[in-house]
C-alpha cells in the first residue's frame, strides 16, 4: 500500500541523541531480530515510553514486521506506548557526566521539581529518565530535554529550562 | 515408514507417525470441530474446539496440535467433549458482537455453522458487548472487529503464505485485537499487498470485500491449502 509514510521515516531521528543510544544497542545486538525485547527496553528507558516512530525505526532495523513489534510491545505490561510526561528530561549518568555532577543535577531536580528518575509529574507535564552515556562526553554533564542535548549544563540553568518546558506545555 | 496403530472411538486405525490426531480423523471422516485450524498453515491450538480425550490423560488435548503416538486411545464424541464444545462456542458469541442477521457472511459463516452443529439455542454467559472498530480504510476490503473470533487464521495466512505479515495480535486477555502494522489503518499498511488471502481464510464475517452485499459473501478457505500444494509442485 502506501510507501514512504512519515511514520516509517526512520531517517528523521538520526540527530536525536536518544536514537543514537538505540542505534548503539542495535549494533551491539548485531541487528538480530531475537534482540527485539532488549532493544525495546533500551528505547523505553531513554524515552520513558515507546513512540510509534521509534517502533518503526526498530522494526526496520531488525527487519521485523511492524505488527510483530507492536504485538510484542502490547503483550508485556512493562512497555508503554503512551507518553509518561509531555516532556522528557533525560539525565546522563555515564562516567564523564557522573564525574561532572550528574548526581547533583538529579538531586536538584528532586528538590526543586520533586521528581526522581522514572517518575512523572502529577500533571503529566514532565518525566525524568536516566541513561548511561549518551555519547556526548565532551559536553559533560549532559542532559537531553525532549530531543535537544544540553551540554555543560549548570544547575540553575537546567532547572529553569525544565520549568519553562513544563509551563510552556 | 512403519505405521502406528491407534484407536479412535473404539475403532482401530493405522497411521503414519508425525501426523496430528486431527489429520488422521479427517482422513477417516471422523468429525472434529475446528475453528483456528486451517489446512495449509501451521496450527496454533488457539480455539480449543478440537479437544479430544485420550485414555490415561486427565487433560483434554487439542487434536490439531497433538501428534499421534503408538497405541493411543482417542475419544472424540464423549459427553465431556460435547460440553466443552458448547461452552467454547457460546463464548465465541458472547465475546464480540455477532449479529448474524445483518452480517455479510450470513449463511456462509463457519461460526454460525458451528452454533447449529453444537445445538446452541441460547447463550449462558453474559455478553461482553465490547466496543469494536470497523476498519474501512482499505480501498477494497473491510475488517470488522465485531465479528472476529481471534482464530488468527488471517495472521498466519498473511505471514506464512503471502509473506507480508500485515496482521498480528495486540494486547492480552479480553482486550486482544487483530492489528494491521502499528495498529494503524489497514489502508495505510506498508506491508499488505492486497492479495485478499486473509479474506478467504477468515471463518466469519470479520474480513470481507467491499464489493459484496449482505449475506452474499462466498469464502473459499480451502484455496490456501491448494495454493501451498501447487507451490510444492513448482519447487
Ligand atoms: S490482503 Fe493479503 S497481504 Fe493484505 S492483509 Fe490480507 S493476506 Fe495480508
Ligand atoms: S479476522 Fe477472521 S481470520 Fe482473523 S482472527 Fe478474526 S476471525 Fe480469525
Ligand atoms: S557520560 Fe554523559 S555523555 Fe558520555
Ligand atoms: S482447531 Fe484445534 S485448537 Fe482450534
Amino acid at each position: 500500500m502506501k510507501s514512504g509514510s512519515s511514520l516509517l521515516d526512520a531517517e528523521l531521528h538520526k540527530t536525536d541523541p536518544r536514537v543514537k543510544l538505540i542505534a548503539a544497542k542495535l549494533k551491539k545486538e548485531n541487528f538480530k531480530p531475537d534482540a527485539l525485547i532488549e532493544v525495546l527496553h533500551t528505547a523505553q528507558n531513554v524515552y520513558g515510553h515507546l513512540p510509534l516512530n521509534v517502533l518503526a525505526y526498530i522494526s526496520k532495523a531488525l527487519s521485523l514486521p511492524p505488527s510483530r513489534v507492536y504485538s510484542t510491545v502490547t503483550f508485556y505490561h512493562f512497555f508503554s506506548l503512551k507518553s509518561k510526561g509531555e516532556h522528557t528530561c533525560l539525565v546522563c549518568t555515564g562516567t564523564a557526566c557522573y564525574v561532572k555532577g550528574a548526581q547533583v543535577i538529579l538531586n536538584e531536580i528532586e528538590s526543586k521539581i520533586g521528581l526522581r528518575p522514572g517518575q512523572v509529574s502529577a500533571d503529566n507535564q514532565l518525566g525524568i529518565q536516566v541513561a548511561r552515556c549518551i555519547g556526548a562526553c565532551g559536553l559533560a554533564p549532559a542532559v537531553v530535554l525532549d530531543d535537544e542535548v544540553q551540554g555543560k549544563v549548570t544547575l540553575g540553568e537546567i532547572i529553569n529550562k525544565i520549568i519553562d518546558k513544563m509551563a510552556a506545555k | 515408514m512403519n505405521k502406528l496403530t491407534i484407536y479412535i472411538d473404539d475403532k482401530q486405525f493405522q497411521a503414519e507417525p508425525g501426523k496430528s490426531i486431527l489429520e488422521v480423523c479427517r482422513e477417516h471422516d471422523i468429525e472434529i470441530l475446528t475453528m483456528c485450524h486451517l489446512k495449509g498453515v501451521n496450527d496454533v491450538g488457539a480455539c480449543r474446539l478440537c479437544l479430544v480425550e485420550i485414555e490415561g490423560m486427565s487433560k483434554l488435548l487439542s487434536a490439531c496440535t497433538t501428534k499421534i503416538t503408538a497405541n493411543m486411545v482417542i475419544h472424540t464424541k464423549t459427553e465431556r467433549i460435547k460440553k466443552y464444545q458448547r461452552i467454547t462456542t457460546e463464548l465465541f458469541f458472547a465475546e464480540r458482537n455477532h449479529v448474524c442477521a445483518v452480517c455479510v457472511a450470513n449463511g456462509t459463516c463457519e461460526l454460525q455453522d458451528l452454533g447449529y452443529k453444537v445445538g446452541m439455542d441460547h447463550i449462558r454467559y453474559p455478553f461482553l458487548f465490547p466496543k469494536c472498530e470497523v476498519d474501512t480504510s482499505h480501498p477494497w476490503y473491510v475488517m470488522d472487529q465485531n465479528r472476529c473470533i481471534m482464530c488468527t487464521r488471517c495472521v498466519r495466512v498473511c505471514n506464512e503464505v503471502e509473506g507480508a505479515h500485515n496482521w498480528d495480535v495486540k494486547n492480552r486477555g479480553y482486550q486482544v485485537r487483530i492489528i494491521s502494522d502499528f495498529d494503524t489503518p489497514w489502508g495505510e499498511s506498508i506491508t499488505c499487498t492486497s492479495c485478499g488471502k486473509c479474506l478467504q481464510a477468515c471463518p466469519t464475517g470479520a474480513l470481507w470485500p467491499k464489493a459484496i452485499v449482505q449475506g452474499q459473501m462466498k469464502k473459499n478457505p480451502e484455496i490456501i491449502d491448494e495454493l501451498m500444494e501447487r507451490r510444492k509442485m513448482i519447487l
